[in-house]
């Protein structure tokens, strides 16, 4: 009998063990491979009701290299209605699947959003999911640095900003150097990001090609440029960065492009608070220059910045970045009041002294009036 | 007019015409420049108004500029902006003196105006620089800043649009001191407003 108990004691503690040290129960759901075994077939499609060919293909290749798979994030934690498959029946689980909700996990972007455009147009019998923009399988980081890279990913999918800008002076060069929601996201923290050109094959250099022109990676790139060891690329040590591209015989030009931080608030795009006011941008006080990065690219689409002092974007090193007020160079401005400070002292020294001689002239003329026939003689 | 007074007509009608609107246009130019470089401290127009402003008028100049060579050009009275070489140093010098010293005294004016020799010596010297080389860069450094992006290939070729910008720039600040500089240049004449008179009216009064 004692035995007995001793027995059944063991059992269910063993079973309590069991239970406890169990993995969760998303372990032990449906693995991504399950998935890929019929989801990997690239002819894999469905005819929906309305006679719409739905495809169902996954290519491995790139959802291997997504955001999502990086972060460990199985077919299943999205598509969480499916809770086991059923290989025997036809179809392995159900034809249709529940909408993606994204919120479960990016709150803050999903708050963000609630008071966005882009939510608010549901209500005209729109629905604008994450996925519109972000795509389904393969969403991966967007820190580029070019404008037209984050726009063509996004906005102008369905955006034809041509259409609704024709009152902004040279459109062409804002829609190339400004991202759209630097202007229609005004609350998003902005920055000038910098690239490096090179002028001999008059492409951008990667983050690794420039590392790899200053024999340097990134985290001696600091070491070699940030002589006061402050962590900001100020002037001079801009200065000297050029000329060690220099002396490596790379010439090139440093490139600039106002962009938003990419920040769950960045999905805060709403209408009637863009920026039009021509003078938030364009004056030396404008907050649109104060953050300036120096962006080494990686390969993963995300991107190394470094601090750079805004005062670069006022010098000659960027020959290729201005926007009108913000980046002036004062000297010239000094120049300028050289110029009228000069011109208008030399009238106003000419002027006095006419205006002092006057009662020189007039005696000469009453003095000599024979001097004054042979002069109009003379004419 | 006083009797020993001779008018003559120096300054034709499409000479006119243009000076008066090109005068207008770089007054304009000017203020409407200041309001796009000084945002931040002049308030007389928005900059989108100013902007707007500068690119009309700008092609308004460019135009007239266009009228002016025409006229020039077409008359053959293109010569009076170009000095006699063997003349032209002696008389720089000459011009100079009367300016610096001469004037104050009351000595004639060592140039005497005609419809063939219109200019003095400096007068040759700073039209020619500023109607071949100033007003076209002016104008051609506004074009290429009016459409960057269309025009990039052109300001990559010139250095960058900082290059192509600060040409504009300093060439403004110099055309904003031309305003000054000519308009009081134009009171030397034999009575203050003589200059200013004949501009309108083309006859200029000779003694």
């Amino acid at each position: 009998m004692k035995f007995l108990k001793v027995r059944c004691l063991l059992i269910v503690s063993m079973a309590v063990l069991f239970v406890t040290l169990a993995p969760p129960s998303s372990c032990l759901a449906i693995g991504n491979e399950e998935c890929m075994e019929c989801h990997s077939d690239d002819s894999l499609s469905r005819v929906e009701s309305e006679g719409m060919k739905v495809e169902l293909y996954i290519n491995q290749a790139r959802f291997e290299v997504s955001v999502h798979n990086a972060n460990d994030v199985a077919c299943v934690d999205c598509h969480s209605d499916i809770e086991e498959l059923n290989f025997d029946n036809e179809v392995p689980h159900a034809v249709s699947l529940a909408v993606v909700n994204c919120d479960k996990c990016h709150e803050a972007e999903a708050e963000a959003y609630i008071d966005s455009v882009h939510k608010k147009a549901g209500g005209k019998g729109i629905t604008i999911p994450c996925y519109a923009c972000h795509g389904y399988h393969y969403v991966s980081h967007l820190e580029s640095e070019s404008v037209l890279e984050r726009e063509n990913g996004f906005c102008l999918k369905c955006h034809n900003p041509n259409k609704f800008h024709e009152w902004l002076p040279q459109m062409d060069t804002h829609f190339a150097f400004v991202e759209c929601t630097v202007c229609h996201a005004p609350e998003v923290p902005r920055y000038v990001n910098i690239r490096f050109q090179d002028l001999k094959t008059n492409k951008f250099l990667s983050g690794e090609e420039f590392l790899a022109v200053l024999g340097t990676d990134s985290d001696g790139f600091m070491a070699l440029v940030d002589e006061d060891k402050n962590e900001i690329i100020d002037v001079n040590e801009f200065e000297d960065l050029v000329f060690l591209l220099l002396e490596k015989d790379v010439r090139g030009t440093f490139h600039g492009e106002i962009v938003v931080a990419i920040e769950p608030i960045v999905h805060h795009v709403n209408r009637g608070v863009a920026n039009r006011a021509c003078e938030m941008c364009h004056m030396p006080t404008s907050p649109f220059f104060e953050n300036v990065r120096f962006s080494l690219s990686r390969e993963d689409g995300t991107s190394q910045n470094y601090v750079v002092e805004r005062k670069v974007l006022e010098t000659y090193y960027m020959n290729h970045f201005y926007a009108l007020g913000g980046t002036r160079i004062r000297l010239l401005d000094q120049i300028g009041l050289a110029l009228v400070v000069g011109g208008a002292g030399i009238i106003i020294a000419h002027l006095t002294l006419r205006i002092l001689t006057i009662p020189a002239r007039k005696q000469r003329k009453q003095k000599s009036p024979f001097e004054q026939e042979q002069d109009g003689g003379e004419k | 007019m006083k009797a020993s007074s001779e008018l003559i007509y120096i300054h034709p009608g499409p000479v006119r015409v243009w000076h008066w609107v090109n005068a207008l246009g770089i007054v304009l130019l000017v203020l409407t420049g200041l309001q796009i470089r000084f945002a931040e401290i002049l308030d007389f127009f928005t900059l989108e108004e100013a902007i707007k402003v500068h690119n009309y008028v700008g092609f308004i100049v460019i135009a007239n500029y266009g009228l002016w060579v025409a006229y020039y050009f077409g008359t053959g009275k293109i010569k009076i902006y170009f000095p006699d070489i063997k003349t032209f140093l002696p008389n720089v010098i000459k011009q100079m003196k009367y300016y610096g010293g001469g004037i104050f005294k009351g000595d004639p004016n060592p140039h005497v105006m005609t419809p063939d020799n219109k200019f003095n010596a400096l007068q040759q010297k700073a039209y020619l620089g500023l109607m071949f080389i100033f007003l076209p860069a002016q104008m051609i450094t506004g074009v290429l800043l009016w459409r960057v992006k269309e025009y990039e290939q052109y300001i990559n070729m010139l250095g960058g649009i900082k290059i192509v910008d600060t040409v504009h720039v300093l060439l403004f600040f110099f055309f904003g001191v031309f305003l000054f500089v000519h308009s009081y240049l134009a009171t030397l004449g034999h009575t203050p407003t003589a200059h200013f008179k004949a501009m309108f009216t083309g006859y200029e009064e000779h003694h």
